[in-house]
């Protein structure tokens, strides 16, 4: 009876075995065609687009003649991922083009099939179809489309509320900063990075009227983003807001707080907050941080607050405080502080040899 | 009465066997399907998030790319050349010269002019030996090479006092000898762009084997399959552990091991922890256990993930001698990694660490060898005295090794249909037939190199690392 069993084990074992095989050489074969046919697709478009966007005179490619070309590599409807890759190829181009050129492209993308492929993503189940169609949506400047885009700005799902945000910032620029208080989710680094250079490219104007709208947000990613703002369009103006998140309880925040603060020189009344703070921050590596950035802006050395850290601080600490007054000619304070580490007891021992 | 008792105790292990064997099976299986789901995920977002994208971004973390190096003289140059070439905007290369007695450190400060500079304040939240000092290069070009001259302690030790001088947010500890690929760490920084509410403790890249490759200025001109056929198998091996096996517990963040000689992992967690464990050999599972510890007891959600792409390539084995030399210093690693965590086994208090992921460790990473070794002895004791039904045996023996076949093939399958790598019909050929040899012609030899190290640890018998001979790369100018 096992025997029997074990032999249809076998057997089935050899078949899912065979299967297998059939399928990693029909894979292979596939991939070996694919690629073939989307070489041919590429080197169409670059023909295409570069007769399109440099026509000689009298050879302009009319949009049915652009469409014919299309359609004879395979791009047509039936067959949606050729249409997909002449999809990415023209976002590709798109990021290298500017001008009346990129007005062109984005003409010729809106005319040819299928017709509105990005906005009907939005309407798809699969999370990575709807974050591909917004991602669409804003690269090739579908304005139209941003009441549909900014609906998703809290879906459940992190890349399609990522592209749906950095949509509406490329859209909306700094009015799109008065959603912040609203979005229900959290905000990944990523994301923030991208919000404050599409921000910084698209409209290097700031806006404070709606930073400081947004400034009511108590979520740890808004204040984060808001901080990565401030420092990336240098608002000297705003430092106070990052300062109030130098000593926060959470770790990330006062990462950010800590990068983003060492890119300002302080007022004088700033710095000594900013002291002040720093006892109140638990963490070795970033009070190092602040302590190198204080010795980076500080013109005259407060030599008190450097001698309460020799004598009360952390052993890493102490030896970063000795360094910075070493280097600023504070040198009597170093040996005393170092001699005075020596107790009468070590010192006997040493009498006694 | 005595035929009875040996009947019983046959029945017994029979049943023993077949439900571990039942137990392993159902794992893999698992594997295999969790697996898939991560590779073809990480595909999708990698999309959202291409290197091109990192690469020109700001408010990046910053990277330190720490290498320990001892006695590569023949090297060395050659390496941290390559290793500069990495792209990454914020990124620096700190190599630790661990006591070499070769002419390692001359050649670093001749080739790359180094100059040492004052370190009367520098910290080392970490223990190590001796530093004895730090260079930095003239070159502008070499900006952001350091070099650390350190007394011997080892390789943990060495990359402990790379923590030590790091000033970045990330650490990627490697081996001076591995050979990266240039785009490497944008995709290793990718999960920690993308982490939300779970704090990412470690990152491990996939690492392949490049034995008889064509190498020229530290990168993979050409990639070939090994000619030997110790290689050529671990390529395989390699292949189904980082691609089924790491992928599909990243799957459920059950990853306990991110290998050494390639592994991302936030500065600031690394001092938490005290960096590696210089005592034991295997400090790379003892690290992740020891991070994932800290995470436990602080109450804070993380994860430790896998990047399913090749981003570092390495010369495995080339012959029986080394390989069982290398196996033999794994099995002793884990053996000694267990015993350090033992508090952790079916510890409520860790939650799934201590529930299943080190017990996993302890039945079937560390008790496999043993168990297999086991019933070598079951099957000549009970063959002895006929209880044995030979027919049945090699029936199961052979539905149980076409099993194998399958799950190495899935995995070449899952590989050749994500990366271009291995795709021609040859290569593809090659790799199967390894596999399909593999259990004949490896897995044996495998199995004495890991009782060969428990045996030492059981007796107490004194080994470190052993030395590894390696052949090096095919290098063209």
């Amino acid at each position: 009876m096992i025997n029997i069993f074990l032999i249809v084990l076998i057997k089935i074992f050899a078949v899912v075995l065979i299967m297998l095989w059939v399928t990693i050489g029909v894979s292979i074969v596939y991939r070996r065609r694919r690629t073939k046919n989307l070489l041919l697709i590429e080197k169409t478009f670059a023909e295409v687009i570069s007769k399109h966007l440099y026509p000689y005179p009298g050879e302009e490619l009319s949009l049915v003649e652009i469409q014919r070309i299309f359609r004879n590599v395979g791009i047509i409807p039936s067959k949606p991922r050729n249409v997909q890759y002449l999809i990415d190829l023209m976002i590709r181009t798109q990021r290298s083009l500017l001008g009346e050129n990129y007005e062109k492209l984005v003409v010729l993308f809106n005319q040819i099939p299928p017709y509105g492929a990005s906005v009907s993503k939005l309407k798809s189940t699969k999370w990575y179809v709807k974050a591909r169609g917004i991602r669409e949506i804003y690269e090739m400047d579908q304005t139209r489309y941003v009441k549909e885009v900014i609906k998703e700005r809290n879906n459940r799902n992190i890349y399609v509320r990522r592209e749906a945000q950095i949509a509406m910032v490329i859209f909306l620029g700094w009015e799109s900063l008065r959603f912040l208080s609203y979005l229900k989710r959290e905000m990944t680094l990523w994301q923030q990075i991208k919000i404050v250079e599409k921000l910084h490219d698209l409209y290097p104007e700031p806006n404070l009227q709606y930073l400081r709208r947004a400034y009511e947000s108590e979520k740890t990613y808004a204040n984060e983003l808001i901080m990565r703002i401030i420092r990336k369009f240098n608002l000297i103006t705003e430092v106070d807001y990052i300062l109030q998140f130098v000593d926060n309880r959470n770790f990330d925040t006062r990462e950010s707080a800590i990068y983003c603060i060492s890119s300002f020189y302080l007022s004088n009344s700033q710095l000594k907050l900013l002291k002040e703070k720093y006892f109140k921050v638990p963490n070795v590596s970033q009070q190092i941080q602040l302590l190198k950035y204080i010795d980076k802006i500080s013109f005259d050395k407060d030599l008190e607050f450097y001698k309460k850290l020799l004598y009360t601080a952390d052993d890493i600490i102490k030896l970063s405080t000795a360094e910075i007054l070493w280097n600023n000619g504070y040198k009597e304070e170093v040996q005393e502080f170092y001699y005075q580490q020596y107790t009468n007891q070590s010192l006997k021992v040493e009498d006694s040899l | 009465m005595s035929f009875d008792i040996l009947y019983y105790t046959y029945f017994i292990v029979k049943f023993s066997f077949l439900l571990y064997g039942l137990i392993l099976i159902f794992i893999y299986s698992s594997g295999i399907l969790l697996s898939d789901r991560a590779v073809k995920r990480n595909k999708k977002r990698a999309h959202f998030l291409q290197v091109n994208d990192i690469v020109s971004a700001t408010d990046i973390p910053s990277v330190t790319l720490v290498a320990p190096a001892y006695n590569e003289g023949k090297t060395i140059v050659e390496n941290v050349k390559s290793l500069l070439a990495i792209q990454y905007p914020f990124y620096d290369l700190l190599i630790v010269n661990d006591g070499s007695t070769d002419n390692t450190m001359q050649l670093l400060i001749d080739k790359y002019d180094l100059e040492p500079f004052d370190t009367t304040f520098s910290t080392q939240p970490i223990p190590t030996a001796t530093v004895n000092r730090i260079f930095k290069s003239r070159k502008a070009q070499y900006k952001q090479l350091t070099v650390i001259d350190k007394n011997n302690g080892g390789k943990a030790d060495a990359i402990n006092a790379g923590i030590n001088f790091a000033a970045s947010e990330l650490i990627l500890c490697t081996d001076a000898d591995c050979i990266i690929e240039q785009d490497a760490l944008l995709k290793m920084v990718r999960p920690y762009l993308e982490e939300s509410d779970q704090e990412i403790i470690a990152c491990g890249g996939a690492i392949g084997i490049a034995n008889d490759s064509v190498i020229s200025n530290g990168t993979i001109k050409e990639l070939r399959l090994p000619n030997d056929m110790i290689p050529m198998i671990q390529v395989v091996e390699y292949i189904r552990a980082f691609l089924i096996g790491r992928m599909g517990w990243g799957e459920i963040n059950g990853l306990m091991l991110v290998s050494g000689a390639f592994g991302m992992y936030p500065r600031n967690r690394l001092i938490d922890v005290g960096g590696y464990d210089a005592k034991t050999v295997g400090e790379d599972f003892d690290l992740c256990i020891k991070l994932r510890v800290h995470m436990e007891q602080i109450k804070k959600p993380y994860k430790v993930v896998y990047v399913p792409e090749t981003l570092c390539w390495t010369e495995a084995p080339p012959d029986y001698d080394i390989f069982i030399k290398q196996r033999d210093r794994w099995a002793r690693g884990l053996i000694e990694t267990l015993f350090i965590h033992k508090k952790l086994f079916l510890n409520p208090k860790y939650r799934n660490v201590g529930l299943f992921f080190i017990p996993y460790w302890f039945f079937f990473e560390f008790g496999a060898p043993i168990v297999e070794f086991l019933g070598l002895i079951s099957l000549i004791v009970f063959g002895i005295f006929g209880l044995i039904n030979w027919t049945t045996a090699l029936l199961l023996l052979f539905s149980v090794y076409l099993f194998g076949c399958i799950f190495s093939t899935v995995a070449i399958f899952f590989y050749v249909k994500s990366f271009k790598h291995y795709s021609t019909s040859k290569q593809v050929t090659e790799l199967l037939l390894a596999a399909y040899l593999e259990p004949f012609l490896y897995h044996p030899v495998l199995v004495y190199a890991q009782i060969k190290g428990y045996y030492k640890i059981l007796f107490n018998i004194k080994s470190g690392w052993g030395v590894m001979k390696r052949r090096g790369f095919k290098t063209i100018d």
